[in-house]
Formats: structure tokens, sequence, C-alpha cells
């Protein structure tokens, strides 16, 4: 091991140890210098090192860099970095380890070399992302996170599965392209699943939007792009996962815009810009996947930013449903800049962030003539400019002023949505800082007159749409069911069958042992009276003998017991018999 | 409002137009079936955001929107 192969999960799982033993006021300043730290190892990193580590039988390739997992690793570390700025004010050391496991475990998939390490740390980032919700402490977050347990405990296994059956079937745990097969589905089930690919997206606007203020910011980086990475480097140019990707940027968008609960919306939006990452990987070309990885990092950054928009209005008014909010412009005028970077970053503004990833997506599938793929592509782009660019912001800093006292907020959360705010701005501007870290060669230039001009006339149109119908649009006070209605709406139904029904067949079993345990109890005080009634009782039955009387008496063992006299006799006739015995012979 | 909301559009239409037919048209890097329509991505994003707003709309009133409490009222074990 040495710096050009040090597996960074290690750092943050060391860190999440020493935490908690640190005095509390040093803690908020001791996760970002883990991630300092991190980002020291991550620069010295060398394309093409590994380390393989002997366990058991195997060698395992717990570390394993090139260009694709760098890039991953460097948008986590700096995610990592801005999350801990913008959560310096936190106290609350479940949090402070978990959202280090969280980060840590993340990094471990993505450096992983083999299939046993991924799931290793497959394992450790749902369970620590799961504190993430449980630290919100609210009943929702309880039942929610319940329910995020359960799905991604179904996906692990599911991983696990496939793991042990391509395991047995190609004798490798090398993390590499898979090449089809049960086990391959079985994986790519697992993968999609943290994906969030339609019909398996219902955990993800579920549960996200019921993390705490900082750890949501945490959840919508990490496990979706984690995921990203995972498809793109096992299952790239599977053309399912094109149409997945398309269908699923469109999905999101509708379900976001029937969305009330900000950061529900937000959450939404994740699975739409997902979509599109899918879809590069599905693509499979060089600039496809470059597109994916491009995206995943600029979608990291400005998604991050968003969730920590609405976590400050989460923070300041404890209110984050768009029925409640409205007119904040003038006492959260800079929280409203800082969100609109990020709604011009995904929105792909030009001279933002969004506008030179997710071109190169839709680039790629110019490229290969899938026409369709393009327009919902570009659909898509639409309904996110809709939402998050116009209605959102509109319904929570303009719109009914509803007179809200806003707490004031701490200064880390500023700096860490203007730290964020910046690179979302930088890398919009000068896109080579992110072309550079791409797994292949960039030749495409996202500043062209063209894609200008096209790129304009969607978001202008989009815009002059949502003034015609602003003024008849309405925040609703409803939920929108999706998928996870397939496992919430039955839960009673599944309550009953496995809870309530088993409970009540060990009651039946309990209340039927107990009654044994009293007869056999009353038996064995009288056996011979019971044994006489019995008698009395077959008699009656076969001879028509006279019907018993009910309940033998009471028993009185003097009543049965043989009398003294009698053994006295007994023993005396033995006497005799022996003595004559004697006597005679 | 209605008749400003008009002359705006149009306005920033014809400009696209404009653009479309000067610049962007025999630059296009890959021939897809919208290539050669002026001002596509201008009727494309504006019947894109209503298809999505009312799509969105009738998809929910018709069919996915419930009330708040819709899976917490048949939800009493704790």
């Amino acid at each position: 091991m040495s710096m050009s192969n040090f597996p960074l999960a290690i750092i943050y799982i060391i860190g999440a140890a020493v935490l908690p033993l640190l005095p509390r006021q040093l803690r908020s300043a001791f996760c970002l210098l883990i991630s300092a730290t991190a980002f020291v190892f991550l620069i010295n990193l060398a394309t093409g090192a590994s380390l393989t580590f002997p366990f058991l039988n195997y060698e395992l390739v717990v570390c394993r860099v090139d260009r694709l997992s760098l890039a991953f690793g460097y948008v986590f570390v700096i995610m990592g970095f801005l999350g801990g700025v913008y959560g310096y004010h936190v106290k609350d050391t479940l949090q402070q380890v978990t959202a280090l496991l969280y980060v840590g475990s993340s990094l471990g998939v993505v450096f992983a070399g083999d299939l046993f390490t991924l799931l290793f740390f497959w394992e450790i980032m749902a369970v620590s992302s799961l504190f993430l919700i449980w630290a919100r402490r609210t009943r929702e977050a309880r039942k929610a996170g319940f329910r995020y347990l359960l799905v991604h405990a179904f996906g692990g296994s599911a991983l696990m599965a496939g793991i042990l059956l391509h395991f047995q079937q190609t004798g490798s745990l090398l993390f590499t392209h898979f090449e089809g097969g049960a086990a391959s589905y079985l994986i790519l089930l697992a993968f999609t699943l943290n994906a969030a690919v339609p019909p398996l997206n219902g955990w993800l606007p579920d549960s996200y939007p019921e993390g705490t203020v900082t750890g949501s910011v945490f959840l919508s980086a990490f496990t979706t792009k984690v995921a990203v990475y995972a498809l793109a480097r096992g299952f790239a140019g599977l053309e399912l996962l094109m149409w997945s990707g398309a269908v699923m940027a469109v999905y999101g968008v509708v379900f976001a815009f029937l969305a009330n609960d900000g950061r529900r919306l937000l959450s939404y939006h994740i699975i739409s810009q997902v979509g599109y990452m899918v879809c590069g990987v599905g693509i499979g070309t060089e600039i496809a996947v470059n597109g994916a990885t491009a995206h995943a990092f600029a979608h990291i950054l400005y998604k991050g930013l968003l969730f920590m928009g609405m976590g400050t209005v989460l923070y300041a008014t404890g209110r984050n449903k768009m029925t409640e909010l409205g007119g904040l412009f003038r006492k959260m005028w800079l929280t409203l800049i800082f969100f609109m970077v990020g709604a011009f970053s995904i929105s792909g503004v030009p001279l933002f962030s969004g506008f030179v990833s997710k071109s190169m997506v839709i680039y790629a599938a110019e490229m290969e003539h899938f026409g369709l793929v393009v327009l919902l592509l570009n659909l898509a782009s639409i309904g996110t400019f809709l939402s998050i660019g116009l209605k959102l912001p509109y319904f929570t800093w303009f719109s009914t002023d509803r007179n809200l006292k806003p707490e004031p907020v701490p200064m880390g959360m500023y700096i860490g949505m203007g730290l964020t705010s910046a690179i979302c701005i930088v890398i919009g501007v000068y896109p080579a800082l992110l072309y550079n870290l791409l797994p292949f060669a960039v030749h495409y230039q996202p500043y062209t007159a063209p894609h200008l001009i096209e790129s304009m006339q969607l978001l202008i149109f989009t815009g002059l749409a949502f003034w015609l119908v602003v003024k008849k649009l309405h925040a609703e006070a409803t939920i929108t069911l999706d998928t996870d209605w397939f496992y919430r709406r039955p839960s009673r139904l599944a309550f009953n069958v496995f809870s309530v029904s088993i409970c009540e067949l060990f009651g039946a079993i309990e209340r039927l042992s107990l009654r044994a345990a009293r007869y056999l109890v009353r038996v064995g005080a009288n056996p011979v009276g019971y044994s006489l009634e019995a008698a009395k009782n077959v008699s009656h039955t076969l001879l028509r003998t006279e019907k018993p009387a009910g309940e033998p008496s009471d028993f009185s063992p003097d009543r049965y017991r043989i009398p003294l006299g009698i053994m006295v006799l007994v023993v005396l006739l033995a006497l005799i018999v022996i003595l004559v015995w004697d006597f005679l012979f | 409002m209605k008749r400003r909301f008009l002359i705006t559009a149009i306005a920033i239409l014809i400009v696209a137009i404009i653009l479309d037919v000067l610049v962007v048209s025999g630059h296009v890097h890959v021939k897809l079936p919208w290539s050669d329509v002026p001002g596509f991505f201008s009727f494309f994003g504006f019947l894109g955001c209503l298809a999505i707003i009312y799509g969105a709309k009738m998809l929910g009133h018709y069919w996915l929107q419930r009330n708040e409490d819709y899976y917490d009222k048949t939800d009493e074990h704790e």
C-alpha cells in the first residue's frame, strides 16, 4: 500500500471511529479535515494502480484506480467537503459519523476492483444513509427509514445472489463488464434499484424528503450516482438502459410537477437527471459514457446546492411545502440567489454547469441517430426548467406572502451554498476543468452557436408557456401515488398475513396447550377417580349400564391407599414362609 | 396581458427563426428529422411545457393524487 493505491474509504472509516472521541466543538472541523486528507490522497492516486488484499482463498482488489473511478472519486470527495461546510453547525454525532461512513463507503464502491469489496461497501452505504434519515427523529422519518431499509435490503440481497451466481459461473470476482445471463440480471436489478430506475424508484422520493436538513444533501449526492458508476462499469452499451433512462428522465419531471413538498420535487428531479446518465450509459459510446460521467459530476454539485437551498428554507421556517410557503423574497434573498444558481445549472442555462454536461448526453444520442431519445431528453429539460427554475422558486419566494418569520441561518450554511454555487459557475464557464477528468478524451464543444440558439429557444419558450398559465397554477396539498404504493398500500395485508395471522396461530396453540395442561392437572390430581369415571363412561356407551353422575368426587388418597394391617400381614406371612422353609430343609 | 404576451412571444419567435435560418441550418452536426424546421425548439419548448403541465395535472387529478393522509389513515400499527 502506498499513496498511489491507497483505498480512500479507510480514511473516512477511521475518521468515523475517531470522531466521537473528540470534544464536541472540534467534530465539525474534524469532518472537514477528513475530507481534506482524503483529497490529498486522491490527487496522489495513480491511474492503473491497484491494491490486492488476500482474504480467505481470494485475492480481493480493494483499490483499483482508473479514469472512470477517479472522476467519481473527485466529485464524491468534493461533495463530502461541501456537505461538511454546509453542516458545520450540526452538533449531532450520529449524523456526523454516518455521513463520514456514507461518503467513505461510496468511495469504497467506486474504487472497488472486485465484487466482494463492492458488496461490502454497498451494504455499509445503505445502512449509513439510513441513519441520515432516522436522525430527523420524526415519526414520518422513522417510518420512511424502515421502508428505505427494506427496499435496500432487497437490493443488497439481489446483488449478493447475483455475485455468488456470477462467481460460480465464471470463477472470477473481478468487477468488469457483465456479459448477460441470470447472474448479471440480478446484479443489474440491484444497480438499477439504487439508480431509482422506474418501476424501482419508489424508495427515493419516499425517503429523501424525510431526511435531516444536512442529511438529505448527502443523500441526494451519493447512492444514485454510485449506481450510475456501477452501471457505467458493468453495463455500458445495454440498449435497455438507454430507453429506461430516456423514459425515466420524463417520468421524473412529470411526477415532480405534481409534488408539493419542495424536497420531494427535487427528489423527483434526481430521478429525472439520473435518467440522462442511465441513458448515456445505455448508449455506451465513448462520448455517451463521458456525458454520463460529466453529468453525474455536475449533477452531484447542483443537486446538492438545490437541497441545501430548500434545506435552508426548511431550517429557517420549519416548512417545505409550496402550499405553506411564499413571499420569502425579502427575508431570504441570499438563499434565493444560491438556489437559482442551482436551478439554472440543472436547467442547462448557458454558463452554468448543467449546460456543459447534459448536452453531451443529448449530443451522444444525436450522433447515434436516436431521434426519439433526443426528444424525450429535451422534453425532460423543459420540465426541469419549469419545475425547478420557475415553479418552485415562484411558490417559495414570491406568490402569496404568508408573513413567515424565518429564523436566522448559521453562517456555515451560506458558505456551503456559496462555495457550491461558485463551483457550478466555474464548471459552466470553463468546461475544460470538468472535461479533463472524464474517462475518455473529449472532442466536444458545448458553446457553439447552433447549440446556444437551440437551448435558448427551448428555455425562453418554456418560460413563456409558464407565464401564460402561471395565474392558473397553484400548488396542491396532496401526495402523488408512485410505485411505493405497491408495498405501502398492501402493507396492511402483509402485516395481517405475516404478523397478525402468525400471532393468532401462536395464540391458538397457546390456548390449546393451556387447556390441555389444566385438564392434565385435574386428571393428575385424581387419576383413579377419572379412570373409574372413564370406565363407567365406556361401559355406559357399550353395555348400556347406568349413566355416570358427572364429575368424580374429590380425590382422597386414603380412599385408595392399602391399609397398613395388610402390609404387616404380608410381611408376617413372608417371614413365616422363610422360617418354615429354613426349618424343613 | 394577453396582448403583451402575444407580442413578446411572436417577436422572440421571429428572432429565433431568423437565427435558425442564418446560423443553425447548414451547421448541424447530425441530420435529424427536425433539423430543417426553423424555430423547431421554440415550438417544442412551448408545446412541451404545456404538455407537461396539463399532462401531469390530468394524470394527477384522474389517477394519482390523493389526500396527504392517504397512507396514514390505514396505518395505525406503530
